[in-house]
């Protein structure tokens, strides 16, 4: 399906797929710390919808853990969209470290606003999905917005 | 992005009655019960277009469901649970899922009526709009900045719209006239995270971002003079609406508990068609914590349409005087799981973008609206009209006393900015003389009236079905967005 609102790193992609209600995204990346790293980054790209906000220069520590890796996939979001909610600080820079078999370790730096950013609310569960195709993972979440 | 190709609806679905479809439990193994959809023809192709029926079909799946999974004309697909949907689950052998509740729990509408006539403000209500959008913080995060401690939120989550009684925000009269009396005694405060109340702060009071608004009204039509008697409201006169839910709070509330959910199905033998539905049996461990957090997150979203509608009142009454007071008409919910009984069960009904519309006889109908029925607040597309109708008794019978919330989304957020764009939309509301106040361009198309289905439509169907009856119609004269 043609998608917009992309965006592309170190052969990682991300794509938005179509949802009446809601935003579904669609993740590929050549290892599963690429695909939590570009999970990262497409979320920051639909926090800012093109606000710049201010730089920070320091990288933060991010861990999260999960039953399995299409669930970590979900929490990952999640706790992105609490920080940026409470610390009003939107990572669009990541250094992933998978430090067991659903759990990652990041190093992440990005921008602060004066006020939460809109849109993503939440990463659901509803119709996820994280598979191998010709030789890369790809995954889809649905974001509550 | 591109829109859905319209396709054959998933399901092979049976006639009724002209409002009604079912698709018979043996649609699927995982069916435990038929599942019935409210809507005619056109409804019925639009809700087919998108994932709505399958997850509809997907709730019927879960342990403990009652009698039928129902879609309301509104429904559209969300995230496992379909937006619109209705699914009861039986308190003794049944699930609660956080899922068919939704991120914003108690995400509803409230309604105020004036005795102002609408062609009297005039003008002014370019500057009453303008003061509205200063006095209630909208779009996402914290903004609000009335001053409550850790023990405050634990009022608040305890005791939703009743704790703000003693600070002045509220009166009697509005507890009377708010479901539940704005305030769930099940609510356990305990089971709101660290994070859930971190995300609170500052949020009381506030509108936040996506489909939520405050709306000045006018009564354009009465349909029904007798229930429109009993609710205050009067042709031509002034209304405000106001939509909006839990926040943040609710959305972690949420995500905590889908993910605990997530967890533990498996040691209670539970298998769902889809992650989302996760859940767990009411009587477990697990489900009351839910439960709890639940009724906290809906306490909190009464207490904060109250705040809301206090900084409303502040407005009107510097504009107007004691001429502009707003007194409240009902507040309903519309993302909420309550324990209800129906057919002789105690059962849990997870209502998801759907409202609850007991009729005359219920007792849990307001004292002055008993022989009328329940107000229920059906707000349209922005732009378009909203509708206030009275439950019906049969309503119990027909969809576990439950019907629509809203127009429904028909569009995604990128089908609708290719087909206009925000400044094509407020251009279009001015030109119709609606004040439109809104700090995202983008955020406006995403809500342009042409993303939603026909409210008059998804009303008749309601009306005809029986679920609720007409009652006046209420047309936008401003709106600040969220």
């Amino acid at each position: 399906m043609p998608a917009s609102g992309g965006g592309s790193s170190a052969g990682a992609t991300h794509e938005l797929v179509e949802h009446v209600a809601e935003v579904r995204v669609r993740l590929r990346a050549p290892s599963y710390a690429g695909l939590v790293a570009e999970a990262g980054r497409a979320l920051g790209a639909l926090a800012l919808r093109g606000r710049a906000g201010r730089a920070r220069p320091e990288w933060r520590e991010v861990e999260v853990s999960s039953a399995d890796r299409a669930a970590l996939l979900v929490d990952w979001i999640n706790e992105l969209v609490f920080l940026a909610e409470r610390d009003l600080w939107v990572p669009t820079e990541f250094q992933v470290e998978c430090t067991g078999p659903a759990a990652v370790r990041a190093r992440a730096r990005g921008v602060e606003l004066d006020e939460a950013p809109a849109l993503v609310k939440a990463a659901t569960f509803d119709r996820l999905t994280l598979q191998e195709r010709d030789g890369m993972l790809e995954a889809e979440v649905t974001l509550d917005v | 992005m591109s829109d859905p190709t319209p396709q054959a609806p998933p399901y092979r679905a049976e006639p009724l009655t002209p409002w009604l479809r079912e698709i018979p439990a043996a649609a699927e193994p995982h069916m435990r019960v038929p599942a019935r959809i409210f809507a005619d023809e056109i409804l019925w192709r639009q809700i087919a277009a998108d994932q709505s029926l399958t997850q509809l079909v997907n709730t019927a799946a879960l342990p403990g469901v009652s009698r039928c999974v129902y879609a309301m004309p509104d429904v559209h697909e969300g995230y496992g649970f379909p937006v619109g949907g209705v699914a009861a689950m039986r308190v003794a052998d049944g699930v609660i899922s956080p899922g068919g509740v939704g991120y914003d729990i108690n995400c509803g509408v409230r309604l105020l009526a004036s005795d102002l006539d609408a062609g009297a403000i005039g003008s002014r209500i370019e500057s009453v709009v303008h003061d509205l959008s200063r006095s209630i913080p909208a779009g996402p995060g914290r903004q609000r900045q009335i001053a409550f401690t850790d023990a405050d939120l634990d009022d608040v989550l305890r005791s939703g719209s009743r704790c703000l009684l003693e600070r002045g925000l509220a009166s009697a009269d509005d507890l009377a006239l708010t479901e539940s009396g704005g305030h769930l005694g099940a609510a356990d405060p305990a089971q709101v995270s660290a994070k859930a109340r971190a995300r609170a702060h500052g949020q009381l009071g506030t509108i936040g971002s996506g489909n939520h608004f405050v709306e000045v009204q006018r009564v354009e039509e009465i349909l029904d003079p007798a229930a429109a008697e009993a609710y205050g409201l009067r042709k031509d006169r002034v209304t405000v609406l106001i939509h909006t839910g839990s926040r943040g709070l609710g959305h972690q509330v949420c995500t905590d508990f889908v993910r605990r959910m997530d967890a533990v199905m498996a040691r209670f033998g539970i298998v769902v068609p889809d992650r989302q539905l996760a859940c767990a049996p009411f009587r477990s461990p697990e489900g009351a914590a839910y439960f709890g957090a639940m009724c906290a997150a809906a306490n909190f979203a009464w207490a904060n349409r109250q705040t809301i509608a206090h900084a409303a009142r502040g407005v009107f009454r510097r504009a107007f005087g004691e001429a502009g007071a707003l007194r409240l008409v009902y507040d309903v919910a519309h993302n909420i799981a309550k324990v209800e009984r129906y057919d002789g069960e105690e059962l849990c009904v997870h209502r998801k973008g759907a409202t609850r519309a007991f009729g005359p006889a219920n007792p849990e109908t307001p004292a002055v609206y008993r022989g009328v029925g329940q107000p229920v607040l059906i707000p349209g597309s922005m732009g378009t009209a909203s509708w206030v109708l009275a439950g019906n008794d049969a309503a119990a019978a027909l969809s576990f006393a439950s019907t629509c919330h809203g127009a429904g989304r028909a569009l995604s957020r990128g089908a609708a900015k290719r087909l206009r764009t925000g400044r094509d939309v407020r251009r279009e509301l001015e030109a119709r003389g609606i004040v439109v106040r809104c700090p995202s361009g983008s955020e406006l198309a995403e809500e342009a009236p042409q993303a939603y289905k026909d409210v008059e439509r998804v009303v008749e169907v309601v009306h005809q079905a029986g679920l609720a009856r007409k009652v006046a119609r209420l047309t936008p004269l401003g709106v600040v967005k969220g």
